[in-house]
């Protein structure tokens, strides 16, 4: 299914998902075929939308909404004139959609065309996401064990009209949002069970990682990667992110020898949890029920372990770390240091997670969506300089 | 800010004596113990020092007159005293038994009539009294911002939105009294949207909250639009699609809760 994003601005809102759905041309993929029928047979009323499920059983994603989309022009105006014109700039062009920014792709199908523009790649994230819980759907009609999308933004709700027009621009099954007017999203985090925030402002996400909530700083590719659009795949960096940093504070502190050796020596002991830990399982939990119905080969979900660690030697602790806790990734890549960005190059996720910006840019640079969690040993040395802005700013996202 | 302009006359609200102070506890003072509408006084009172402050000749203030219903004299005077004792202010006092509730609310102009018993509320709501629940604070700190939630369902509600709530099956009984709380409620609304303009989308007293617990996004993109149209502007918005109110709530933190007797209507699983 290939839609597309253009970026022009025109003054077209209020796209009924449904709507969207029967003008798809033929080549839909089976699934969707699948699903629609079923919806046009069971519903009597063609346009009822499929309900979002209570946020206890979900798999919960809050988005920012500078994650979602491309605000960098209005938070320069915020930054440099101050909140009254960046309010009032936002009403005056409250018609024109948003473009869409780094979050995107892990929201929406990929769009491939040559109307497409450099910052369209996060949109395939929301919509390879909706597009599994399609399947769930099918296989668990009354299951509410499905994604959910969730838009937590710090923006006043003057910005709120916008953000709707974009959404609904865009076509994005976003139905849950918190505009909280300035204070920290913290707390609403935690009221939506979120399983993984997604924020363009470090700051937020640091907070929210002190807070106990997986959560990791995205940044814009590069270049365009295409993503495949019927299987979410998601990559993880293992120390620091899936693991706790201990091992890689031996690593600092002692070098690798000293490191290799006390993995050896520690293999049978599994590591202690990281941040994402959670956010793995919880994809495990979905791919369970994929599994559960013989679709293993099929299934639309697809996990990859990304790691610094080598096979040899200090990779056998990471995986008989995994399989303690009952998790596993599909694929587990041992790198013994090589840069990850050409391997993430070949895989094509929709997302990478790093605790180290050296590797979420050498992703980004080749075309992985890449996101930087805020954790552990790595976080004490200097960021190496990169392209964003500095986000020691205040941002309304 | 634009528009300093005297607003001729204060933003009446109505409150019970018995949300006010806490009667039924036993106490050996003079005064009433404290109840569950006193952070919203003390918020109130803020707001007003801060229109003051901006403005001394300010006539748009709060204004709160107390509703006592049948009590004996004794009683009557606990309140009086016990108004004074805790330097609250109150504009007026009125003892009246309950069929004369209507009557002495539009009399007095008042634009909201507060209380923290939904049943309360609801009957207020259905003989066309613009009445909203007065939120039980979970604690009793005082803020320094009043905080009103407005229900996005009840606003944004119009004819075409009318399937999103097919699934409540309101009866058209039902449906007329959602209408009419909507358009009770905008005097309210247009009050006190003077009042958040006085002030800039930071450090205000007062803080607008759009809650829409089951429209769409664009029920809550009406609602909104609604409130600009009266010349409210929102300050937090959140559209739960379903999803249980009440974490929501407890984070916000809100004084008043409007949402035109809606919930009284449905289940109220969720909002409890």
């Amino acid at each position: 299914m290939r839609v597309c994003v253009c970026r022009s601005y025109r003054a077209e809102l209020l796209y009924d998902h449904q709507l969207f759905m029967m003008n798809m041309n033929t080549a839909l993929p089976k699934e969707m075929h699948t699903f629609w029928e079923k919806e046009t047979c069971n519903q009597s009323s063609p346009s009822k939308k499929p309900k979002p499920p209570k946020p206890q059983n979900a798999i919960t994603i809050a988005v920012s909404s500078r994650a979602l989309f491309n605000m960098d022009l209005e938070q320069d105006i915020y930054e440099q004139q101050g909140m009254e014109d960046y309010l009032n700039y936002q009403i005056q062009h409250e018609m024109e959609p948003f473009a869409p920014g780094p979050a995107f792709p892990f929201i929406k199908f990929c769009s491939s065309s040559e109307e497409v523009m450099m910052d369209v790649l996060l949109v395939c994230v929301v919509q390879a996401v909706e597009a599994v819980n399609t399947r769930l759907r099918e296989l668990y009609p009354d299951s509410e064990e499905l994604f959910d999308v969730v838009l937590m933004t710090s923006n006043h709700a003057h910005v709120g009209l916008r953000l709707i027009n974009s959404i609904n621009h865009h076509q994005l099954f976003l139905e849950r949002f918190c505009m909280t007017g300035g204070n920290s999203p913290i707390g609403y985090l935690k009221a939506y069970h979120t399983n993984l925030y997604l924020s363009a402002d470090s700051l937020k996400v640091r907070e929210a990682i002190e807070a106990g909530i997986a959560a990791a700083t995205v940044f814009s590719p590069g270049k365009i990667t295409e993503v495949p659009e019927t299987q979410l795949r998601v990559a993880f960096d293992g120390d620091a992110v899936l693991f706790s940093d201990e091992s890689e504070r031996i690593y600092k502190a002692h070098g690798l020898d000293k490191f290799f050796e006390h993995e050896k020596a520690h293999e049978n002991k599994p590591l202690d949890h990281g941040p994402l830990k959670g956010f793995l399982e919880a994809l495990g939990k979905l791919q369970q029920k994929f599994y559960a119905k013989g679709q293993r080969l099929d299934c639309p979900i697809r996990t990859y372990l990304v790691t610094a660690r080598s096979a040899a030697s200090s990779g056998t602790r990471a995986l008989k770390t995994l399989r303690s806790w009952g998790l596993e990734t599909d694929e587990a890549l041992f790198l013994a240091g090589a840069p990850k960005g050409p391997m993430l190059e070949k895989i094509r996720p929709h997302i990478f997670f790093d605790d180290q910006m050296f590797h979420v840019e050498g992703a980004a640079e080749l075309g992985t969506v890449a996101a930087h969690v805020p954790y552990g040993i790595a976080q004490k040395i200097p960021p190496k300089k990169d392209g964003k802005k500095d986000t020691s700013a205040r941002q309304l996202e | 800010m634009e528009n300093k302009k005297n607003h001729a006359g204060p933003l009446m609200i109505a409150l019970q004596h018995d949300d006010l102070f806490d009667l039924n506890s036993v106490s050996t003072n003079t005064e009433l113990p404290k109840g569950r509408a006193f952070t919203f006084i003390k918020a109130v009172q803020t707001v007003n020092e801060r229109l003051v402050e901006q403005n001394k000749n300010e006539s748009l203030l709060f204004e709160v007159i107390l509703i006592t219903k049948e009590c004996s004299e004794d009683v009557k005077m606990k309140i009086v005293e016990s108004v004074k004792h805790y330097d609250l202010e109150i504009g007026k006092f009125y003892f009246c038994k309950k069929e004369e509730l209507k009557n002495t609310l539009q009399s007095n102009k008042v634009k909201l009539f507060l209380s923290t018993d939904r049943d309360d509320v609801h009957e207020a709501l259905h003989s066309g009294i613009s009445a909203a629940l007065l939120y039980d604070q979970a604690d009793h700190r005082v803020l320094k911002q009043l905080k009103v939630i407005f229900s996005g369902d009840v606003l944004g509600f119009s004819e075409d939105s009318l399937e999103s709530y097919l699934e409540f099956e309101l009866s058209e009984k039902q449906i007329e009294t959602v209408k009419a709380a909507k358009i009770c409620v905008k005097e309210f609304a247009v009050l006190i949207g003077q009042m958040r303009r006085r002030f800039g989308p930071e450090n205000s007293p007062i803080c607008i909250c759009v809650l829409t617990t089951w429209g769409s996004r664009n029920v809550c993109a009406s609602a909104l639009k609604t409130l600009r149209e009266w010349g409210l502007d929102v300050d937090e918005a959140f559209c739960l699609a379903g999803a249980p109110a009440h974490p929501i709530l407890s984070i916000v933190n809100p004084h008043i809760l409007w949402d035109g007797g809606f919930h009284n209507m449905r289940d109220l699983a969720t909002l409890s």
